[in-house]
């Protein structure tokens, strides 16, 4: 049911195709990422659709657990053994190809192919993110190797470059070293060098600055608007601060427990937030002002991810909860601005329901 | 790393002191010595012993002497490499060792080729395919392996070869070949006859071995660095091997020098069981019978090549792990 309404917004909104993704990059559309173990299946990510266009930095925000990470590990397709993608479609438009991620075999020519060359990733912990018994530059020259047909001198340099690009001190040096001789910052560094050493149309940041300290964060942020506006490549920017996606991203989305809530420019979700989830996060943010209020921190846990709400997943915790509606229906998106969306059915949606 | 290995061995000199010291006291450390164990011998096939000759024997192997005198003794002439007398085998002890030192080198070597010939390949495989039936079967295979003793196999392997073959014994030769001079048909027929007492030997450690390799490996598997690897395009093939079996497969690489002695020794009730000619045997008899020489020059050899393992272990770890080589 949300589905086709879903459905319905897109094609009324879009203008008429030009190229096969109207001129977006990456189109995930109603991606449905599923955890199957003993104890049952876990929906991680549940009908979740974005577009990302050429150059354009998107925000994916949301607590540990709303299925941000599993979204990105879905485009790449690295899941871990037990997820599974169950529907939905991942649109990559590559030069004049559109290919469904979702479909291809996960370990096959044409997405390793796509891999570390079109679409990068830079991890949450850069200090596991280089296997500690080669060098930074045996894995960035492998990579370099693997997408294009060069000697291994050229690759070298290549690398070089892109160390020195990232702002390691010392590049020539530093390509020879493993990662435990590189401080926490260095190895940031490193890891964007690696992500980067082919330059692709998307980078994926999946909590780049979580495991380091501010200083390094800031520096972080700084060097991927750099390199984002040097390179110009897409970035989805998936992180639980809110401050970096105020910092670094043009569009927003947020998600709770594998749905999206709401969706739209930061200027629209920061300044107007509409959805009771979305306003929860923003007001437990503490705030740096005089005479400032107190954080409030959004009631009740996280619901168990094997038995989840029905209805819309928030209405456990939800302050303006409508009693026989919200634990009845899943609430379609609705657009309460132009391009700023809200699943939720204080804005509507009601109508919509048979 | 050249410094580090000569500190080693200059470490390694006061450990073998300490090494021959407690072997040396704990070997005279029983009540008795070999003439009194002989002569008990001789006296229980109803021989009578005149004094004269006891004391003669006494004599002969310094047994008189207190014990520091005899250590010395003994220490100074097996630096020079004179091991001295077995007094059970009424030999050098050079030669019974040189004797059994091939037989034990054989079998060890060739049950631990098998060990890590079937070990490792399953290891990976268990890991990689977890919890399917491959990995259950040899799951089982591999604990009924680590629990079941190997001279009980042994017994089993020979139970059965009797009912097929009606031999008695495994032996490393066929009866017609024992006395044979050693040329291409005695080879032959030792490639016969060594695969089922290496393969008995290397049981409990082929099972070890995949549930080590097994454990190893799933530790890896997960980590960042291999879906990192795999997000910059990196084959699957060369994902398993490059990364995380590189890293799995260390721990095992720093156990190889250890088996130094395990080489030389041989495995002892595997052995006795089914009669092989290595050295293990012979150290048992050397202590039951208080042949001092024979046991000391055995302890002396074995404590040695652990030391030398170990530092070969250490060398191997570092060659192949960067972390350990940065530490060293």
């Amino acid at each position: 049911m949300s589905e086709l309404q879903r459905g319905g917004t897109a094609t009324d909104e879009l203008a008429p195709p030009a190229g096969g993704l109207n001129g977006a990059l990456l189109s995930v559309r109603n991606l449905q990422t599923h955890f199957f173990s003993r104890e049952g299946v876990v929906k991680a990510v549940d009908g979740v659709s974005f577009d990302v266009k050429p150059g354009e930095i998107l925000g994916i925000a949301g607590e540990s657990g709303c299925g941000k990470s599993v979204t990105s590990q879905s485009i790449l397709r690295i899941l871990p053994r037990n997820g599974k993608i169950v529907g939905g479609e991942i649109l990559f438009q590559n030069e004049d190809q559109t290919i469904d991620l979702a479909t291809e075999d996960a370990d096959g020519r044409v997405l390793r192919d796509i891999r570390g060359k079109d679409i990068a990733m830079i991890f949450q912990e850069p200090m596991t993110a280089f296997s500690p018994v080669h060098t930074v530059g045996d894995q960035i020259i492998e990579t370099i190797r693997i997408h294009q047909e060069v000697s291994k001198e050229e690759a070298h340099d290549q690398a070089v470059e892109m160390l020195r690009r990232v702002g390691m001190p010392n590049p020539a040096r530093n390509i020879d070293e493993y990662t435990f001789n590189l401080s926490g910052g260095m190895r940031q560094r490193a890891m964007v060098a690696l992500s980067l050493s082919c330059r692709p149309k998307l980078l994926i940041a999946d909590e780049p600055t979580t495991a380091v300290d501010v200083t390094i964060q800031a520096q972080m942020l700084e060097l991927l608007r750099d390199i984002q506006a040097d390179l110009g490549m897409a970035i989805i920017m998936i992180t639980h601060d809110l401050g970096v996606i105020a910092e670094l991203t043009d569009r927003v989305m947020i998600m709770y427990l594998g749905k999206e809530v709401e969706h739209g420019t930061v200027e629209d979700v920061f300044h107007r937030p509409q959805h009771p989830y979305t306003r929860g996060l923003l007001a437990s943010i503490p705030k740096m002002e005089p005479g400032r209020v107190e954080i409030e921190p959004i009631e009740g846990v996280v619901p168990n991810p094997y038995a989840l709400p029905t209805g819309c997943k928030f209405h456990t915790r939800c302050p303006d909860f409508i009693a026989g509606v919200c634990e009845k229906h899943d609430p379609p998106l609705t657009e309460v601005a132009k391009g700023h969306e809200v699943s939720c059915f204080l804005y509507g949606g009601r109508d919509r329901l048979e | 790393m050249l410094l580090y290995i000569l500190r080693r061995l200059i470490v390694m000199i006061p450990v073998t002191i300490l090494i021959s010291v407690i072997g040396f006291i704990i070997i005279q450390a029983p009540p008795g010595d070999f003439v009194s164990s002989y002569i008990a011998g001789l006296e229980a096939q109803g021989d009578i012993i005149e004094p004269e000759l006891i004391d003669s024997l006494r004599a002969r192997y310094g047994l008189g002497e207190p014990i520091y005198v005899q250590y010395f003794k003994w220490v100074s002439s097996f630096v020079e490499g004179d091991l001295g007398y077995s007094m059970i085998y009424r030999e050098p002890v050079v030669d019974i060792i040189a004797q059994r030192l091939p037989s034990s080198f054989t079998i060890s070597l060739l049950s631990l080729i098998l060990v890590f010939a079937i070990g490792i390949p399953i290891g990976i495989l268990s890991a990689t395919k977890q919890y399917s039936l491959a990995d259950y079967s040899f799951t089982v295979v591999g604990f009924l392996g680590v629990a079941t003793p190997n001279f009980l196999l042994a017994l089993v392997g020979l139970w059965l070869l009797f009912k097929w073959t009606g031999n008695v014994a495994i032996g490393l030769y066929s009866p017609e070949m024992q006395n044979a001079p050693f040329g291409i048909a005695k080879f032959l027929d030792l490639v016969g006859h060594i695969w089922l007492p290496a393969l008995i030997v290397g049981t409990a450690g082929t099972a070890e071995l995949i549930r080590t390799m097994r454990a190893n490996l799933l530790d890896e598997l997960p980590k960042q660095y291999v879906t990192v690897a795999r997000a910059r395009g990196v084959k699957p093939t060369k994902l398993l091997y490059k990364y995380p079996l590189r890293i799995a497969i260390n721990p095992v690489i720093s156990t190889v020098g250890w088996l130094l002695p395990v080489l030389v020794e041989g495995e002892v009730l595997v052995s006795l069981v089914l009669g092989l000619p290595t050295i293990a045997p012979v150290l048992l008899d050397s202590l039951l019978q208080q042949d001092m020489f024979l046991a000391t020059s055995i302890i002396m050899i074995l404590g040695i090549l652990t030391l030398v393992g170990t530092l070969l272990s250490d060398i191997l770890l570092a060659i192949v792990d960067p972390r350990i080589r940065g530490a060293v």
